[in-house]
């Protein structure tokens, strides 16, 4: 949710901190800040508070909790709007089903002149990321970043009148009806789907929830329209977005379900912004309100909060907080009953009331304290015969490697892979580790010493149409474990709790990651004839020291004495982590080397 | 991974913690029902889990979390009263992959359930852990976040140094209190027992710890990855 500290200092009379202390005021207390740059703020509204806090006024209260500052005026606690109580002659609502439509408010607006919006409301749309249209549609869109309530505005005059009064309809969508919206998609729809139509003509006007219909579309002519101030059921509108790919403003807020009572907040809210830039007379208002929520008070211990938290928080602490979010509450014996205003719909249990505590005094104040002791040794039993394992084919020295469970044939398959090549999940390790093993194996000169090659395992687990389980498979054999010692096992039936009881795995203590170059090496023998007793150490040291900064590796590989002369033999390997090698700069660092090693009286043979 | 893993199981076994298995393949009911996802969740979405063909209600597990529901329930059914656990594994995410994500990757979850387990222990538990296995310098800091399963919730921050750097904190993992509705589900009287759980990618644990670039190394079978490490002894 993208907020401007601009508008959010219109709440409060006191000047806010900078926008550095306001992002720190959210972060340890609220919300994580995606982004702030200059006057915006993103801010990552967690899923919980998505129902309040997605408005300009939700994130106001929550910064005046945090820095306890009051705010100037709060809408939502002003007196319930109240509209002509006489039934409307010229407009009616109907709702099909209430449980995807809870709450359908319409206002029928006449005269009034659709044009630009005034700069301060340009402006506060634009600091938040979204575009001017026109003073009418901007009024809502203002409103609904400021109070959170979705809101729309259709042409009547683009409606049908039936006996001088429009009829406003909330219903699911006939199997193959059409609509096209405002940006000018046409969607073909399921019956899943909620629509605002025209009740007079049966002709859809709007996705209930995501979005406007062209059909009834305001234009620079409009004089007369209908303004909706709704709620639609959360899972419905999450549904629709996801079969038409439509994610919206207004979609983004009824899937976080808004309490209905804010659509009366919207509605006011919004007919006074119109009044003001755009004119009109507000002829009058119809409240379809079929289905009212409950909050029920919600009790908490002081004993509770501080026996989760581990803090010694006092009762004064305790309801500074909850005067702080502007909660009602009574104390009564270190109980605190609280009622939830309408808008606080994630207030249930006495949990959510101790993390109210918790993060608007701030976690800093919970002081680590180490668990109590516990009887008895902690099971391990399991994981140490599984690394029993591993560290014996370590001893025999294999390299244990990791490979992907996602593989292109198999007997457990994905409905939904990320990757359509890879859709099933393994059998076995086998083709995995072979792979490995190939690659390994071509890697081998840059890793081992010559004449060694690669020996793999993995321990990891495979997917059979039976049923899944542990399977720990080699690239070959261990020699002493007898000739007929497998190269595969099922660790899920072996007996690893007693193997691994009183086992104490090795413990490795590896240094900074060192990244592999991407390019390839190139490999140099080199043989030469060196007097007895020549250490083999210097004589390697002697070959690097010449060889610059792109050898890897420097590894004797033969060696014999004939005719009372030694012969050593050494693989040279060349990588550079930037560029691919060349024959005649490897040549050269060769020769540099080979006369190096002739002046220290060495032969080259 | 493995010389990690036995390391954290080292210094959680110091302070009780013992491990725990399950399976790869989980039932929406371990893998959600239990821990206080609604039915109509996000996360249930098609972009989230990986479901399996020809087996509703079946995912690849999300998080190690489900071995925690597992868990609660045999200690509710063994009839005890303190239980702390950590859960190693594997488990996967329907999301795109790049240099610090992967759709299989290791989460380290653990829980700690007492009579009086707290927020303060699992803050002590992890400020003895970041210590013991990043330096004596590394601190915690908690911030508020959402879990269904935990409340309240917690995202851990842990401050590191790593060698020759300026210091920072570094987002780690998310913990809480556990949600009373996921003791109830496990058998266990929310009014007698309490505890905190934690998860955390593994990986990016390591990539802090060791300064590895990339998320997909690690299982990508390659060995230079492996000899990629100077061993210090």
């Amino acid at each position: 949710m993208k907020v401007s500290r601009t508008w959010l200092q219109k709440y409060f009379d006191e000047l806010l901190p900078n926008a550095e202390a306001v992002a720190d005021a959210y972060t340890f207390h609220a919300f994580e800040i995606d982004s702030a740059e200059g006057d915006e703020l993103d801010v990552k509204v967690l899923p919980n508070r998505a129902a309040d806090c997605l408005c300009h006024r939700g994130l106001a209260k929550e910064l005046g909790a945090i820095l306890n500052l009051p705010l100037a005026h709060d809408p939502l606690r002003e007196p319930t709007p109240h509209y002509k109580v006489e039934p409307c002659k010229e407009l009616s609502v109907t709702i099909e089903d209430v449980k995807k439509c809870s709450r359908y408010m319409a206002a029928l607006v006449r005269g009034v002149k659709v044009g630009p919006s005034p700069d301060w409301l340009k402006e506060a749309l634009e600091s938040v990321g979204q575009r001017s249209i026109n003073n009418v549609v901007d009024a809502t869109n203002y409103v609904m970043l400021d109070l959170g309530q979705p809101l729309h505005a259709f042409d009547a005059q683009k409606l049908m009148q039936k006996d001088g009064a429009y009829a406003i309809g909330v219903r699911s969508a006939k199997l193959g009806e059409k609509i096209t919206t405002l940006a000018g998609d046409a969607y073909e729809l399921s019956p899943e789907r909620i629509l605002i139509v025209d009740s007079n003509t049966d002709a859809p006007i709007g996705i209930a929830g995501v979005r406007g219909g062209k059909a009834a579309e305001l234009t620079q002519s409009t004089v007369d329209i209908i303004v909706e101030s709704a709620n639609f059921d959360g899972t419905d509108v999450r549904r629709t977005v996801q079969a038409l790919r439509l994610t919206t403003d207004a979609s983004l807020r009824f899937q976080n379900r808004p309490s209905p009572e804010l659509a009366a907040y919207g509605m006011q809210a919004v007919l006074e912004l119109i009044r003001k830039v755009a004119g009109g007379e507000v002829i009058g208002v119809v409240d379809e309100y079929p289905v009212r929520p409950h909050l029920a008070p919600v009790s908490v211990t002081l004993s509770r909060i501080n026996g989760l938290l581990g803090s010694h928080f006092v009762i004064q602490e305790v309801t500074d907080v909850f005067n702080q979010l502007g909660l009602p509450y009574d104390v009564a014996n270190e109980a605190f009953i609280v009622t939830p205003p309408f808008e606080r719909t994630d207030l249930l249990i006495p949990e959510d009331l101790v993390e109210e505590v918790g993060r608007i005094r701030g976690y800093d104040a919970i002081v680590p304290a180490p668990l109590p002791n516990m009887e008895g040794t902690p099971d391990q039993a399991r994981f140490r015969g599984i690394e029993r394992m591993k560290d014996q084919l370590v001893e025999q020295g294999f390299v244990e490697i990791s490979t992907q469970s996602f593989v292109k044939k198999g007997e457990v398959y994905l409905a939904n892979p990320l990757d359509k090549t890879m859709p099933a999940l393994r059998t076995s390790l086998e083709a995995n580790l072979a792979d490995a093993l190939a690659k390994a194996k071509h890697y081998a000169p840059l890793l081992l010493p010559p004449g060694e090659s690669p020996k793999l395992f993995e321990v990891g687990t495979v997917f059979p149409k039976e049923g899944e389980y542990l399977e720990l498979r080699m690239t070959e054999g261990v020699p002493a474990w007898g000739e007929n010692a497998q190269t595969v096992d099922n660790l899920s039936i072996a007996k690893l709790e007693d193997y691994g009881k009183d086992y104490e795995p090795v413990q490795y203590r590896p240094g900074p990651y060192q990244p592999f170059s991407l390019y390839p090496f190139v490999l140099r023998d080199i043989a030469l004839w060196v007097p007895p007793d020549t250490d083999v150490g210097r004589t390697t040291s002697h070959i690097r020291e010449n060889a610059g900064e792109l050898i890897r590796r420097v590894d004797l590989f033969d060696h014999f004495e004939k005719e009372g002369r030694t012969s050593y033999a050494f693989r040279l390997v060349f990588q550079s982590s930037e560029r691919t090698l060349t024959d005649e700069e490897v040549n050269g660092i060769m020769e540099k080397i080979t006369g190096a090693l002739a002046r220290a009286g060495l032969e080259v043979r | 991974m493995s010389i990690a893993i036995r390391q954290i199981a080292d210094i959680f076994g110091r302070m009780g913690f013992g491990i725990a298995y399950g399976p790869e393949l989980e039932t929406e009911h371990y893998n959600f029902d239990t821990l206080n996802v609604p039915p109509d969740h996000p996360a249930r979405d098609m972009q989230d889990t990986f479901w399996i063909k020809g087996a509703p209600g079946t995912v690849l597990r999300t998080h190690t979390t489900s071995v925690t529901s597992r868990e609660l329930e045999k200690m509710a059914g063994a009839g005890e009263h303190e239980k702390r656990m950590i859960m190693p594994g594997k488990v996967f995410r329907n999301e795109a992959t790049d240099m610090t994500h992967e759709a299989q990757f290791y989460q380290l979850d653990g829980f700690a359930v007492g009579p009086d387990v707290t927020l303060a222990n699992l803050k002590g538990t992890f400020e003895t852990f970041y210590r013991e296995y990043l330096g004596e310098g590394a601190k915690v800091r908690f911030r508020p976040s959402f879990f269904g399963f935990t409340e309240p919730s917690v995202e851990i921050d842990a401050w590191y140094e790593a060698p020759g750097k300026a210091g920072a904190w570094l987002e780690m993992s998310g913990g809480g209190m556990l949600h009373p509705s996921v003791l109830e589900a496990a058998g266990l009287d929310s009014t007698k027992v309490q505890g905190f759980a934690f998860g955390g990618g593994i990986e990016r644990l390591l990539m802090v710890k060791y300064g590895i670039p990339d998320v997909r190394l690690f299982h990508s079978g390659d060995i230079r990855f492996v000899h990629g490490f100077e061993e210090r002894v």
